[in-house]
């Protein structure tokens, strides 16, 4: 009933943004509806990767949002500011915090991974060119991991932050991090993303399994500092 | 009625460094209903989350239903037999009435269909109501239906007719009252409203700045405290507060009122030999004695 309780909780979240998500996909339809032209001779491959990169950082954004409506969620009328009142309720069930952090981390996980997935899928579909099943793995592979690696992140920061504008303040530093990528070669070779961003793609993007395995890392160790904050944390 | 259901053994719980409970000892034995009485501060809610597992003690030891609570697991094991209904008795926004008692319904094996249905008529609760769309009293009422249905042997209650009208507080002590009477239930309760605790209780405790300053049964306590009345011709004697037995003294010009708990004979006899003019003698009710211990001299 746990998972039950908490997919209730994130449900609309979640639907929130897959109309968030399939908006950035009907781009090209809606665009034009709305009076935009894409200027004469814009290659599709440059429409394909306004798409791809839209639809990663709406994943991003997915995943931060299900993580921030967390254990914690951000209620102003709880028991201390920032915990949500209903958290009394939950904590006075026979259930340990272990638990509920894993059966509601492991939803927001699960919904965002299905989201990366169905976008990875359609992204590769839509890609010019088509693309081979060792693309689509390596695509779904790095998107997933460097959104659990966010997710996990905010699931610590969740735990963590009990005001919610510390919690939307921590999901701006990171997206804005993830968008220096774009713009430092430094940033971007500690990127999982790296060289998801070019037009070149994949062609000229080797795996990199470094920052993929940092991500790897980053995911558990947030999600082990998340466990020791919940158990210690007092109602 | 020997049997402790709930105990704490110096108990002690300190925010930011301000002590929050000071050595609480409390004894709670089976079958009792038991009034927790405190000023706002007192250490009530405190003490409450600490039971329920919600908050960790600095020192000191509770023990419930004959076992030691330190571990999670040991809470988990003691919250499987308890029910804790939290002062602004929140529950979740996102579910209906129905959705909330099959979600707790899932965590108690125990779980009595029969009180489930005999709640839901009698509060008159429908199973398809939003829960933020409930009145206080109604969610007090989906709180208590949970509480009873679970089969909980020690409902601990935070303020449980907090807001809610008179009709529905007397509503609300009588399912209390016959849960205890009826089925054995142990329930433990802290309030402000002195009347009700005196209407359901047979035994309350008394904290004032973390410690417990009274603890018995109601009746006892009664039996055992008197309030003595001094009159006296000139300014009363300084030794009046050397008397026997004497747990709170005030007084007011040449009047000095006594709040004697042992030895009322003795400490008369004191008195008398002080010179006091006039003496009466009166039975102290719960409010008196509330006011005596959490004000003092």
């Amino acid at each position: 009933m746990l998972w039950y309780k908490s997919w209730l909780e994130t449900r609309w979240i979640f639907v929130l943004f897959v109309a968030n998500i399939l908006m950035v996909w009907l781009t090209p339809l809606w665009m034009p509806a709305l009076g935009f032209r894409l200027p004469p001779g814009v290659p599709a491959s440059r429409i394909w990767l306004g798409i791809h990169m839209g639809s990663l950082f709406t994943s991003f954004f997915v995943a931060n949002a299900l993580a921030g409506s967390g254990v914690n969620s951000q209620n102003a009328y709880g028991p201390k500011p920032g915990i949500d009142a209903s958290m009394l309720f939950t904590l006075s069930l026979p259930v340990s915090r272990r638990r509920l952090l894993f059966v509601r981390a492991g939803l927001g996980a699960l919904l965002t991974s299905a989201l990366v997935f169905v976008m990875a899928a359609y992204t590769l579909f839509q890609r010019p060119g088509g693309a081979s099943a060792f693309l689509a793995i390596e695509y779904f592979v790095r998107a997933i991991l460097c959104t659990v690696a966010i997710y996990a992140v905010a699931v610590l920061f969740s735990c963590l932050l009990e005001t919610w504008w510390l919690f939307m303040a921590q999901s701006f530093f990171w997206t804005i991090l993830l968008m220096l990528q774009f713009k430092f070669s430094v940033v971007a070779w500690l990127s999982p993303l790296r060289g998801m961003s070019l037009i070149s793609y994949p062609l000229t993007a080797p795996m990199p399994w470094a920052p993929l395995l940092a991500s790897v890392s980053l995911a558990g160790v947030c999600l082990f500092a998340s466990v020791l904050v919940l158990e210690r944390k007092e109602y | 009625m020997n049997e402790i259901v709930l105990s704490t053994s110096n108990l002690a719980k300190s925010f930011d460094g301000k002590p929050a409970l000071r050595r609480l000892n409390l004894e709670v034995p089976r079958g009792s209903i038991c009034g927790f009485l405190g000023r706002n501060g007192a250490g009530k809610t405190t003490t409450l989350k600490l039971l329920s597992g919600m908050m960790r003690p600095d020192s000191g030891e509770i023990r419930m239903f004959g076992d030691a609570v330190k571990s999670e697991a040991q809470s988990i094991a003691a919250r499987r037999r308890i029910a804790f209904v939290s002062e602004d008795k929140d529950l979740y926004s996102f579910m209906t009435v129905d959705q909330t008692i099959r979600f707790t319904r899932a965590f108690f094996p125990a779980w009595r269909l029969d009180l489930e249905e005999k709640y839901l008529d009698l509060f008159e609760l429908p199973r398809k109501k939003a829960v933020p769309k409930l009145s206080k009293g109604m969610r007090t009422q989906l709180m208590l239906l949970l509480a009873m249905a679970r089969g909980a042997d020690l409902p601990m209650m935070d303020e449980p007719t907090s807001g809610l009208d008179p009709a529905m507080t007397e509503d609300i002590l009588r399912i209390l009252g016959d849960l205890a009477a009826t089925d054995g239930t142990t329930i433990f309760f802290s309030s402000h409203q002195l009347a009700e605790v005196e209407q359901i209780c047979d035994r309350v405790c008394l904290i004032d700045r973390g410690q417990v300053v009274i603890d018995g049964v109601l009746d006892d306590l009664k039996a055992e405290y008197r309030r003595i009345l001094l009159v006296f011709d000139g300014e009363p004697p300084r030794e009046l507060a050397d008397l026997p037995g004497i747990d709170h003294l005030r007084r007011h010009g040449r009047t000095v009122s006594l709040l004697v708990h042992t030895d009322v004979e003795a400490a008369l006899d004191r008195a008398q030999e002080l010179g006091a003019s006039s003496v009466e003698v009166r039975p102290v009710t719960l409010k008196e004695l509330f006011l005596d211990h959490v004000r003092g001299e």
